[in-house]
């Protein structure tokens, strides 16, 4: 790293970017500086603004003009900063390529696939036949495993999913077997099994063509499972760099440290509080003085002020001289001697304790029930012609769901995009009694939901927050109007109302002598308490949170959690969430139920679900899930289910989960008959093997053959590299394979 | 794509049918030809007006109903879209109509498009330069200047154009000289002095709107993900929003097209005034103002077949460059 590995593929200096703004002159990244070696893999971590995917765009000379680039970017040794963009196509798409974040928008639109993946032939080697690139394009689709690639070349993007739009960009991007290929944020947009899916293609196309690949993500475990080296960026700067295991293991920057602790996990039971790391990024606008993590550090002191720590080799013997040039342990901090591994990080952070609620002594079956589903359905016809419709199937959003939520306790459903999860969250609050089942709301039923009153009654029990918490805010409209609102609608007196949000104000941790701004004078997570103090002005039972988390950097997603969970526990609160992020799940709920294609597959007690799942889909979902932790990461066994979702055109008639299920593709064919045929009722122990395992008391499932084998096609590990006497004799990487 | 065609053409018959009848009636029952009749000198009585109107199927006495199940009749059964209260026969004159107003506006909007799609592109591969900054800001003049003055301008500009070379070069009204004399190329060149300033005048005053739009559609596009996408794979930034950026921001502005070109061969009222060029679009006028149920029918359902003509044109050019929307 510090001296500059002279082997190395791709090498930044200093490098710099400066943009105009009407604020001023924003000093995106300041001082950026790494090596990678050929076939490796380098993790840049680092939150919204930390100037990742900036570094990403200088070194592919792909930012706008008016940014200002300094410092050097050498490929091969080749300078490519202040290369003409005619000189630096020739190596763009060729030597350095680039996979983007947002796979439905990156292709262009009414081109079909395969003129999109010759053009990137074409650029570059302008004499190839023609039949030569269809061959090659041909090549690059299966190797990216998408079925069918002959036929497929002439299919236009918006015939894809997202996550064989992404495969086909990674086909691009790989067309020319580049030697450096970038890949910012590439599954951000993706569901996690096809998250999981795409990780895989990456690494195969890494082993075919030895490429060295620079991962861009803000996701820890990501990282984890990718990365060979990892540099972690803040504020513009990278403030610690060294081997995955380093960061890990043994982070010396106090921001590393909270980053990691700020990450919920999804293979851990323990009820531990999240690292809330305190304030926001600096305003890059005007140049930090000291450390520019000084003002959010536990451990600052007079000194981190007195101008920025330099990135300096770390620690005591046994990293000195460890690996040349790059993967050498380096930090950014004065402090690297107080933190370390026998550091613990939730005391350094001021961890709140973890909450406890006067429910969580009470067994289940004695709290009262507050909401309650009982076989709710969504069908929607599908239809086709302009004048006369004709039905010509249904979608199944919502297919039979029971469930019931009890006080003081969190329900999480989750699953990937599509299976419904929203649509039950919006039947929910629909109150309206020619309702496909039954919903009953503190006892209320929406079968008795005729008169205004009724609805009214039920609104008070049950509030939401929602997803983007920009969006959710009137812009026009100051906090204090934000939550009268609700409290005025509610018929509270004027003096009373004051006194009430300056209580809410102060309940969600924001300063109460802030309610006369505006929402755009507040940071994301500020705006997510304001949300969250909006929900629970009329102090209703039940909160619904659709993806509460989901728009906001770790570091201050674990803020809102461990707010969530202490309101829980304070007003006995129950939670009903809707969520993607199973390691958040696992966090801050009791229970859960996992949905597929709108049914419940699974529910039970948290725990028991994570650590003891029966049904395919469950294991699937969890094995999908990266977790931050590189040893655990390399060496865990993945299921990589095939395919999307399934069309609500052609829903099998049995059991819906069968065209991917990687259990069903192990069994007999005379076993698999039953899966086709019936479908799986939701129970305690459908299984065959009765009693083999006994299952928790909370877990119920939906499958006839639960624990059983996974078709070795989709089950995938990798030998951990540096671990050498693991697996040592399996083959590097059990290729995937596409769907026939 | 050939049954989806056929389809989109039986509804929009359908339409064309519905909206022609209504015309139909609400001419019937409001022009009065027989209140016009009355002011000629001598006034002739009102059975000489009944009886003339009758021998013209223009009968007042029958009720809207019979009279249109006449009209209909004959449309039906002999092409026939019946008579003015001069006499004329609306067919014949009709012919004439749309020749005259297509031969003044084809060339004319050919270059419309033209020119404001290669200079919406041109503008705004150079956004906020100098020439963006000067062609944006004359588009949105021209946008703001009423018609009929802009082509008063024009007309004044070749006027002095001519008193200055004191020689008449351009003609500012009428579609050709009556009773010239001489070969093709005197006829030629006749028709040439005829159609310069009207052509050059309704060019001047269209280009803005497309210039506007294409401009606009491609800067949308200019800085989209697919483009990034490109240049990542050795595209230049200009060989990307070629390639990529310009299709794709065509997609809208070929639909706008396909709508505003039947518009002016069917409404075209100031031009053709100004100009004097006898077209449907002054047709349609004077027979509101002449009480002329047949022909302001014959002028309604024109234009709706000129629109739906324009529609399916519209769906066929969003086709042709949107995969999207390709049917199967």
């Amino acid at each position: 790293m510090s001296g500059g590995a002279s082997n190395a593929v791709l090498s930044v200096r200093d490098l710099n970017v400066r943009f105009n703004s009407e604020d001023g002159v924003v000093h995106a990244v300041r001082g950026c500086g790494f090596d990678i070696l050929p076939g490796k893999t380098l993790g840049i971590v680092g939150e919204s603004g930390s100037g990742k995917s900036v570094t990403a765009l200088a070194a592919m000379g792909l930012l706008p003009e008016t940014a200002e680039v300094t410092g050097s970017v050498r490929l091969d040794g080749k300078e490519l900063l202040g290369l003409s963009d005619k000189a630096m196509c020739r190596h763009r798409g060729n030597d350095i390529a680039m996979v983007f974040q947002d796979p439905l928008s990156s292709l262009t639109p009414v081109y079909s696939v395969g003129q999109q993946i010759i053009e990137a032939l074409r650029i570059h080697h302008p004499g190839m036949s023609k039949q030569a690139m269809a061959a090659r394009a041909v090549e690059l689709l299966s190797m990216v495993g998408v079925p069918g690639p002959r036929d497929r070349l002439k299919a236009f993007p918006h015939e894809f999913s997202g996550g064989m739009r992404q495969r086909v960009l990674i086909a691009i991007a790989m067309a020319n077997n580049p030697r450096v290929l970038i890949a910012d944020e590439p599954t951000t947009a993706l569901d996690v099994t096809i998250q999981a899916q795409v990780l895989e293609v990456l690494h195969t196309a890494q082993d075919e063509t030895g490429a060295a690949v620079v991962m861009i993500t803000h996701d820890l475990g990501v990282v984890a499972g990718m990365a060979d080296d990892v540099v972690v960026m803040y504020a513009g700067k990278p403030v610690e760099t060294g081997s995955a295991e380093d960061i890990y293991y043994n982070p010396r920057m106090p921001y590393t440290m909270g980053l990691l602790g700020a990450v919920p996990r999804v293979d851990v039971a323990d009820k531990a509080s999240l690292v809330p790391i305190d304030g926001i990024p600096p305003n890059l606008v005007r140049p930090p003085a000291g450390c520019s993590f000084a003002p959010r550090c536990p451990l600052a002191e007079e000194a981190c002020l007195q101008g920025e720590p330099e990135l300096l080799p770390v620690g005591g013997p046994e990293e000195s001289g460890a690996l040349p040039g790059s993967g050498a342990h380096q930090a950014a901090c004065i402090r690297t001697d107080a933190v370390g591994p026998g550091v613990d990080v939730h005391e350094l952070f001021h961890a709140p304790p973890v909450p406890v609620s006067c429910f969580d002594a009470v067994p289940r079956q004695e709290r009262r029930t507050v909401l309650e589903l009982r076989d709710v359905r969504k069908h929607f016809p599908l239809t086709k012609g302009s004048l006369i419709k004709r039905r010509i199937g249904t979608v199944r959003a919502v297919d039979g769901l029971s469930f019931d939520i009890r006080e003081g306790e969190c329900f999480s459903i989750v699953g990937e995009s599509g299976c419904g999860k929203t649509t039950t969250l919006l039947e929910i609050m629909e109150f309206n009694k020619d309702q496909d089942g039954e919903v009953a709301i503190g006892g209320l039923s929406n079968k008795a939901a005729s008169d205004a009153r009724t609805r009214g009654a039920m609104r008070r029990e049950l509030q939401m927050v929602f997803q983007d918490p920009t969006g959710a805010l009137d812009p026009r409209f100051t906090v204090f109007e934000v939550l009268s609102e609700p409290l005025e609608n509610a018929g509270m007196a004027k003096p009373a109302v004051r006194k009430r949000i300056m209580e809410l104000m102060e309940l969600v941790g924001l300063q109460p002598d802030h309610v006369n701004r505006f929402p755009n004078q507040f940071s994301g997570g500020q705006r997510q308490r304001i949300g969250i103090a909006r929900a629970l002005a009329v102090n209703p039972r039940l909160v619904v949170l659709d993806e509460p988390v989901s728009a906001l950097d770790v570091s201050v997603q674990a803020g809102i959690i461990n707010l969530l969970d202490k309101l829980r526990a304070e007003l006995g609160l129950s939670y009903l969430m809707v969520a993607h992020d199973l390691s958040v799940v696992r966090h801050i709920s009791n229970r859960v139920a996992v949905m597929y294609a709108g049914k419940i597959v699974e529910i039970g007690h948290v725990d028991t679900v994570f650590d003891h799942p029966r049904h395919p889909y469950t294991r699937a979902l969890l094995s999908a899930i990266p977790v931050p932790d590189p040893r655990l990461e390399r060496t865990r066994e993945r299921i990589i289910l095939r395919g999307d979702l399934p069309s609500p055109l052609d829903a099998p008639r049995g059991c819906n989960f069968a065209t991917r299920c990687p259990v069903f593709a192990a069994l007999p064919a005379a076993k698999q008959e039953k899966c086709l045929t019936a479908v799986p009722p939701l129970g305690p122990e459908a299984g065959l093997q009765a009693g083999e395992r006994a299952a928790g008391p909370d877990q119920q499932f939906a499958c006839f053959f639960p624990d059983g084998e996974i078709d070795a096609d989709m089950l995938v590990f990798h030998e951990a590299s540096d671990l050498p006497d693991l697996r040592s004799t399996t083959p590097r990487t059990e290729k995937m394979k596409g769907t026939p | 794509m050939f049954r989806y065609l056929a389809k989109r053409t039986a509804t929009y018959l359908l339409m064309i049918f519905l909206t022609t009848s209504a015309g139909y009636f609400l001419a019937v029952s409001t022009l009065q030809p027989a209140l016009l009749e009355q002011e000629r000198i001598p006034r002739p009585t009102p059975e000489q007006v009944a009886n003339s109107f009758r021998l013209k199927g223009l009968d007042p006495t029958l009720s809207p109903w019979e009279r249109y199940i006449d009209w209909l009749t004959a449309i039906v059964t002999r092409w026939d879209w019946g008579r003015s209260p001069n006499g004329a026969l609306i067919n014949a004159e009709f012919g004439d109509r749309v020749w005259i107003s297509t031969r003044l506006f084809l060339a004319a909007v050919v270059l419309t498009l033209i020119i404001g799609v290669a200079l919406g592109v041109y503008t705004a591969a150079r956004q906020y330069k100098f020439q963006d900054r000067v062609i944006t800001s004359y588009s949105y003049l021209a946008y703001i200047i009423p018609a009929p003055i802009a082509y008063f301008l024009v007309q004044l500009g070749a006027i002095n154009l001519n008193d200055t070379v004191g020689e008449r070069i351009f003609f500012v009204t009428g579609i050709s000289t009556p009773g010239l004399d001489g070969g093709a190329w005197v006829r030629f060149v006749d028709m040439l002095a005829h159609y310069a300033v009207p052509t050059l005048a309704i060019t001047l005053v269209g280009w803005g709107t497309y210039q506007i739009a294409q401009r606009q559609y491609l800067l949308d596009n200019v800085n989209a993900d697919f483009v990034r996408t490109a240049r990542a794979k050795g595209l230049t930034r200009n060989q990307a929003i070629t390639r990529h950026a310009l299709r794709v921001s065509f997609i809208p502005v070929a639909q706008s097209i396909a709508f505003t070109i039947p518009a002016i061969f069917a409404g075209g009222f100031f031009a053709e005034k100004i100009f004097a060029w006898p077209g449907v679009g002054s047709w349609s006028i004077d027979a509101i103002a002449l009480q002329d149920v047949n022909a302001a029918t014959a002028t309604l359902a024109y234009g709706s077949v000129i629109f739906a003509i324009g529609a399916i044109l519209a769906d066929f050019a969003t086709t042709l460059v949107d995969p999207r929307v390709r049917v199967q």
